[in-house]
């Protein structure tokens, strides 16, 4: 962000060129203002992360945690070789990315009209409507699953992948609501007026408008329960039948009931890389899409 | 054990912040199963010593060795089951148990102690015991007229076609594989792989018909009458009984031994070394060992108990229940879970994987 300067001021003659000193200090105060969230994240992020990634080399311990490390010799692929050489792990990989996919579905489908109709409601009203959304997180997440487990009982769902998808949704659904409202909320109705005026169906003007412009909150939904999803654990044990299991349960498995903290450490990194490798394709695509609708913002 | 359901449950109630501090000296802090000590049995205590008992929860042996790995200090007594105490002693983060302030010693069965995980009994002592076995709902296996005292009736298909759908087996690698291996006749502690391959098939074969894999629902299902067979702890189908009396249901909860032998749970106190109290720690655990305070355990939780003088204060009807008390014959068909080394642990989670995608 430091090269503000110069294409910003290609725009307007009459826009104060900054200084060279004014730019330095200008540095100075993000580095200051970023500087503890940056701090934080390495100590309580990075550092954490590499321990992960350190561990997957290394051997299970005899007690749980890690065998002891005489020398750099004893480190191995041992568990990646483990986990790459058997179709079995790729398959739960595959459907919990399913799962993801499905429930990121579902969470758009029910959180968009919801969020466009809390946008157009009267101000008054909207800030009610937004309590409304998160209230359900002031009880805790497990009392809400054990509810779900009364209701999908006698409806004999309970145990099935339905009654999974159905726990994930209705967990995520907040986190898919709250950004798209707060996208839709932002966008100038002189915008439709104009399309209308210029002859634009109820259709066009949503699919050509509303639907661009709201991208940007769609994608950090999506994100925001897409990753989760992943790792979630707790909805596939409690509401999930013989066959739910997911990577959260895998991993979190090798951790708390195997004691095998290398295979749970290699099979988070493979989770990450995954992830990792999504995001900056669905980034990639956002950004191509945003840069056919620039005109329009 | 005791039950292991409301696992993430507890850890909320953990964190409360103590209102008044009190002075370390008359503060003793008890690492514990969820529901394993009744608050009468505790009152007793601080009454008794002027003193109060802080407790924290844990709903199984690993959650509790993998907080103390990553570092908790500060309790003076742990409750782990035997694997957990021997994996405990050898970490040697344990303080040796001084007989001369335990003149109760002697009230436990001998049935109980030098076992294997701490001969001579110099770490441990014996609370309370448990036996994973089948819960099931009387009435519906009368009019299906299927057998319940056999591992058969979680691993037969042709039982199972009877009870589609209403069955649940624990969500436990180890507690699971170790019921299906003693079905097939062999020793839950067989490291021959070939064996443990068996009993996956077996699993494999029985799993269509299992509702789901369930380490704590289980107790609410049966109670309720969503399920009608459940593989499960003794104290945990105890309180289904108990549960199912109290609505009025009009159905029964029993549970038997499988006569093809079971796993059996001896959970015993330990002093653990960062402990600041000692001296009160060995207090309770003699209070403990007093037949009428070492009874609570077996009336109001269902468990078996590790103690002679206690059997006097028993209830009769639980005195004389084969699923908490085994008898002779059948004691000698337990099996305690001993750790494995990481290679077979290895192999037999990616059996567990198999079992569960498959």
């Amino acid at each position: 962000m430091t090269n503000a300067a110069s294409p910003a001021s290609a725009h307007s003659q009459s826009a104060k060129r900054p200084t060279l000193w004014s730019a330095g200090k200008a540095f100075q105060a993000k580095w200051l203002v970023t500087l503890p969230p940056t701090l934080f994240l390495l100590a309580f992020f990075l550092a954490p992360a590499l321990i992960v990634v350190g561990a997957s080399f290394r051997e299970p311990g005899e007690f749980g945690g890690l065998a002891p490390l005489e020398n750099l010799a004893g480190l191995s692929l041992e568990a990646y070789r483990f986990l790459l050489g058997d179709v079995i792990y790729l398959e739960i990989f595959a459907r919990s990315f399913l799962v993801a996919a499905a429930t990121t579905l579902i969470c758009i489908v029910l959180a968009y009209p919801l969020a466009w109709l809390i946008a157009k409601s009267p101000a008054k009203r909207r800030d009610l409507l937004v309590l409304l959304v998160i209230l359900p997180f002031a009880s805790n997440f497990l009392v809400r699953i054990y509810a779900w487990i009364m209701i999908l009982g006698p409806a004999n769902l309970l145990y099935t992948p339905v009654a999974v998808i159905v726990g994930m949704v209705y967990v995520h659904l907040p986190f898919m609501i709250l950004p798209l409202y707060t996208n839709l909320e932002k966008h100038d109705p002189a915008l439709l007026e104009a399309a209308q005026d210029l002859g634009a169906s109820a259709w066009t003007r949503f699919w050509r408008i509303t639907i661009p412009l709201s991208l940007p909150g769609l994608f950090s939904g999506a994100v925001l329960v897409f990753i989760p999803v992943l790792g979630m654990f707790a909805v596939p044990e409690l509401l999930g039948g013989t066959g739910d299991l997911l990577i959260g349960n895998l991993i979190k498995e090798q951790f708390l009931d195997n004691r095998d903290w290398p295979l749970g450490a290699a099979l988070s990194i493979i989770l990450t890389l995954l992830v990792l490798a999504l995001a900056g394709l669905a980034a990639w695509a956002a950004r191509r899409g945003f840069a056919g609708t620039e005109a329009v913002s | 054990m005791p039950s292991r359901q409301r696992r993430l449950l507890v850890v909320g109630a953990l964190t409360l912040p103590w209102l008044r501090p009190a002075r370390a000296a008359d503060v003793l802090h008890l690492y514990n199963w969820n529901n394993y000590i009744s608050a009468a049995t505790m009152a007793r205590f601080e009454a008794g010593c002027g003193c109060r008992v802080k407790e924290d929860y844990y709903s199984d042996n690993e959650e509790m060795l993998a907080k103390l790995e990553a570092g908790a200090v500060g309790y003076d007594l742990l409750v782990p089951t035997g694997n957990a105490v021997e994996s405990l002693i050898r970490r040697g983060a344990l303080r040796p148990i001084d007989r001369s302030l335990l003149p109760h010693f002697a009230n436990l069965k001998p049935a109980f102690t030098n076992l294997w995980f701490d001969p001579g009994n110099r770490y441990s002592v014996p609370y309370a015991t448990s036996i994973t076995l089948i819960g099931y709902n009387i009435e519906k296996m009368r009019a299906l007229d299927l057998p319940t005292d056999s591992w058969a009736l979680i691993f037969e298909p042709k039982h199972l076609a009877k009870i589609k759908g209403k069955v649940t087996v624990l969500n436990s690698q180890r507690e699971l594989m170790a019921a299906a291996m003693k079905y097939l006749g062999h020793s839950v502690q067989s490291t021959d792989a070939r064996q443990w391959e068996e009993a996956k098939r077996l699993i494999l074969a029985a799993k269509p018909y299992w509702a789901t894999f369930s380490n704590s629902t289980y107790i609410k299902d049966l109670a309720i009458g969503n399920i009608w067979v459940a593989h499960g702890y003794s104290n945990d189908m105890f309180r289904a009984r108990e549960d199912a009396k109290a609505a009025h249901r009009p159905f029964t909860i029993g549970f038997a031994t499988p006569k093809e032998g079971a796993v059996l749970a001896i959970d015993s106190f330990v002093l653990h070394k960062s402990g600041q109290n000692p001296r009160l720690a060995h207090r309770f655990i003699d209070f403990m060992l007093e037949g009428e305070n070492a009874a609570d355990v077996s009336n109001l939780i269902g468990a078996g108990n590790t103690n002679a003088a206690a059997m006097p204060f028993i209830r009769p009807e639980i005195a004389s229940d084969p699923g908490i008390f085994p008898p002779p014959e059948i004691l000698a068909r337990l099996e305690m879970l001993r750790d494995f080394e990481p290679r077979l642990r290895r192999t037999l989670s990616r059996l567990w994987t198999e079992i569960k995608v498959r």
